[in-house]
C-alpha cells in the first residue's frame, strides 16, 4: 500500500503556527496527537531546525501590534500580555488552518465577553472594515455594517477610553504597566450601528431596537422572504414589511450577497 | 496554446531593470527609479513593480507607467497553490492594474504570501514545501493566472531561512516549470540563501535545471546573520551582494539562452550606493540585452 500523499497546504499552515508559537512548535516535535497533521506531514516539520523558526525576532510582536491597532480599548482592559497569548491559542490556529482572519478570530473566538460591550464594539468595527469577508448568499446586513446590542453607556465609555489612550494608542498601550481597573458598563441595553466607509472611516451611532434586531436577524444573510418575515415578527405591518426591506436595501443597510 | 519555448520568442528583451514596491521611496535617501533611468542610462531599462492589490500603485509606479516606459508586474499577495486566492475580486483588480502598467509579464515568488485569508497583519513569505506533491497545485495556479490575465506568469524561487522538504529548490522549480509549461524567474540571492541553508556550493544542481526556461534573473544584496549558532542570510536588498549571489548570476547568465531581463533589487538605498551593483550586473549581460531600451526605441 502506498503512503498517503503529503498535504502541503496543511504543512504550510502548521509551519506558520510554529513560527508564531514556540509551544505549538514543541507540540509538533513531540509525540502527542495532533489531529491537523498526518505522520508524513509531521515528519517534515520535525526535521526543521528549531533555531530557524527564530530568525525573525519581531514576527510575533508585529502580529500583536496588528491586533492592538484594531482592539486598543480591549487591550487596555486585558493587558498586552493577554493579547499576546492569542497567538498561542486555538483561536489563532483556527484562523490559520481555516483561511480566516486573525483580527476577526481574536474578537469572536478569543476575546468573547472578556471586554464586555467594548470588546463586542471593537469586534464589530473589525467586521465592518472587512466587507470582502466570505458570506453565504442571500439578503443580509450589508457587509460594511454591523448591528449590535451592548450594555447601556458602552459607546460613551468607549469614546472616553479612546480619548484616554490619546492620539497614539500603541504608545499608550506599550507604556501600560497593568490592565485598566475601570470596567465598561454591564447593565441595560444600547443598540448600535457601525458603518465602515470606503475611505476607511468608521462611524458608530445609536439606532432603534427594531432596526438593530432586524439587521441582526439578517446576519448571516438569508432568503429575502425570511428577512421580510423577521421584519413582521419584529413589529412591521405585514403589508409594509416588503417595502421596509426595500428601503433598507436602498439605504445600504441591507445588501444582497 | 504553443509550448512555452515557442511563446518565449514573443517576450520582449527588457534588459537591466530596477524594482520598486508601494511606498518604497518614503525611506530617506531611497532610490528614485526615474532618476536612476535619467542619471544612468542602461541601469533602469524597465521597472519591476511589486504589487499588493490592497495597497495599489504609488506615485513612482504610476508616473513611470504614464510615460510608457516598460514594466513587469511582481505580485506580492497570492498563494498560487490555493485556488481560493484567485477570487473574482482580486483578479479584477489585477486586470485593472495590468491596464495601467501594461507589463511585459507577471512574476513573483511562488510561495506563501499570507496565512489565513488575505488580510491585514497576515502577510509573510515562505518558500513552498519542497516535495513532489506541492508541484501540481502550484502549477494549476500559474496556469489559472496566465489564462485569467493573458500574460505569462513566471514563478520565482522565494527566500527563506528554512526550507521544508527534501527536494532541491532548483529541482522543485524545474518540475513546476514543466507542469505549468511556463518560464521561470531565478532570484540569485534567494538561491544563494537556499544553497547555504543546505550546506551546498552555490552552483549545486545547476546541471539538471532547464535554463532555457529562465526569462528573468534577480540580483540583490544580503546580509549574513546568525541565531543561536545557526547561520542564515537576511534578504535585506542592501548594498552588499554576496559573492555566492554573483557566482550564481554569472553562471545563470551563461546558461539562460532565453533570458529577457535582469533586475537589481535595492529599493531603499541611494543611487550612489548601489550604482556599482548595476554596473557589475550590466557587465554580465549578454549583448542582446545590453542597451535593450535603446534597441527597442
Amino acid at each position: 500500500m502506498s503512503a498517503a500523499a503529503i498535504d502541503t497546504i496543511q504543512v504550510q499552515r502548521a509551519l506558520v503556527c510554529m513560527l508564531y508559537d514556540p509551544a505549538y512548535a514543541a507540540r509538533v516535535r513531540g509525540e502527542g496527537p495532533l489531529a491537523e497533521l498526518g505522520e508524513r506531514e509531521r515528519a517534515l516539520l520535525r526535521a526543521v531546525d528549531p533555531r530557524a523558526l527564530r530568525t525573525d525576532a519581531m514576527r510575533r510582536a508585529r502580529a500583536v501590534q496588528a491586533i492592538l491597532e484594531e482592539y486598543p480599548v480591549s487591550a487596555a482592559l486585558l493587558g498586552v500580555p493577554a493579547v499576546d497569548r492569542f497567538f498561542s491559542s486555538p483561536a489563532f490556529r483556527a484562523a490559520v488552518f481555516e483561511r480566516g482572519s486573525m483580527a476577526l478570530s481574536f474578537g469572536t473566538e478569543f476575546l468573547k465577553e472578556r471586554a464586555l460591550g467594548v470588546g463586542a464594539l471593537e469586534a464589530a468595527i473589525a467586521r465592518a472594515r472587512r466587507p470582502d469577508r466570505p458570506r453565504p448568499p442571500g439578503l443580509g446586513c450589508a457587509a460594511n455594517v454591523a448591528a449590535l446590542v451592548v450594555p447601556a453607556g458602552t459607546l460613551e465609555w468607549y469614546q472616553q477610553a479612546r480619548a484616554r489612550l490619546g492620539a497614539d494608542p500603541l504608545r499608550a498601550l506599550a507604556a501600560l504597566r497593568r490592565p485598566w481597573t475601570q470596567r465598561p458598563p454591564k447593565r441595560g441595553r444600547e443598540h448600535l450601528l457601525v458603518e465602515a466607509k470606503e475611505g476607511g472611516e468608521v462611524s458608530i451611532g445609536g439606532a432603534s431596537e427594531a432596526l438593530v434586531d432586524l439587521l441582526r436577524a439578517a446576519d448571516p444573510p438569508r432568503p429575502r422572504a425570511e428577512v421580510v418575515a423577521a421584519a413582521i415578527a419584529l413589529g412591521a405591518e405585514a403589508d409594509e414589511a416588503d417595502e421596509l426591506v426595500a428601503d433598507l436595501l436602498g439605504d445600504g443597510l441591507l445588501a444582497e450577497s | 496554446m504553443p509550448a512555452f519555448l515557442d511563446r518565449v520568442r514573443d517576450l520582449p528583451r527588457l534588459g537591466l531593470g530596477v524594482s520598486t514596491e508601494y511606498g518604497a521611496r518614503r525611506q530617506d535617501g531611497a532610490l528614485d527609479p526615474a532618476a536612476l533611468r535619467t542619471q544612468h542610462p542602461g541601469y533602469a531599462d524597465f521597472l519591476e513593480v511589486g504589487v499588493e492589490i490592497v495597497k495599489g500603485l504609488d506615485e513612482d509606479a504610476l508616473a513611470w507607467a504614464a510615460r510608457g516606459w516598460p514594466t513587469t508586474y511582481h505580485f506580492l499577495d497570492v498563494n498560487l497553490d490555493e485556488p481560493a486566492d484567485l477570487d473574482a475580486a482580486w483578479l479584477a483588480a489585477v486586470r485593472a492594474t495590468i491596464e495601467r502598467l501594461r507589463p511585459a509579464w507577471l512574476c513573483g515568488d511562488a510561495g506563501l504570501w499570507h496565512f489565513g485569508a488575505r488580510d491585514r497583519g497576515q502577510m509573510l513569505l515562505l518558500p513552498p514545501v519542497l516535495v513532489p506533491e506541492a508541484v501540481a497545485p502550484m502549477a494549476a495556479g500559474i496556469v489559472a493566472l496566465r489564462e485569467a490575465t493573458g500574460l505569462e506568469v513566471l514563478p520565482e524561487n522565494p527566500p527563506g531561512s528554512l526550507f521544508v522538504g527534501e527536494l532541491h529548490l532548483l529541482d522543485f522549480f524545474a518540475r513546476l516549470a514543466d507542469a505549468a509549461d511556463t518560464g521561470l524567474l531565478v532570484d540569485c540571492a534567494h538561491l544563494a540563501m537556499f544553497q547555504r541553508a543546505r550546506g551546498l556550493p552555490p552552483l549545486a544542481a545547476f546541471d539538471a535545471f532547464p535554463w532555457e526556461r529562465v526569462v528573468e534573473l534577480h540580483i540583490a544584496g544580503g546580509k549574513a546573520a546568525e541565531v543561536d549558532g545557526l547561520p542564515w542570510i537576511d534578504d535585506d536588498h542592501g548594498p552588499e551582494v554576496l559573492a555566492d549571489t554573483w557566482a550564481i548570476a554569472e553562471a545563470a547568465i551563461e546558461r539562460a539562452t532565453n533570458l529577457r531581463a535582469v533586475i537589481v533589487e535595492c529599493e531603499r538605498n541611494p543611487i550612489a550606493t548601489v550604482a556599482p551593483i548595476f554596473a557589475r550586473a550590466q557587465g554580465l549581460l549578454p549583448p542582446a540585452l545590453r542597451g535593450a531600451a535603446e534597441a527597442r526605441a
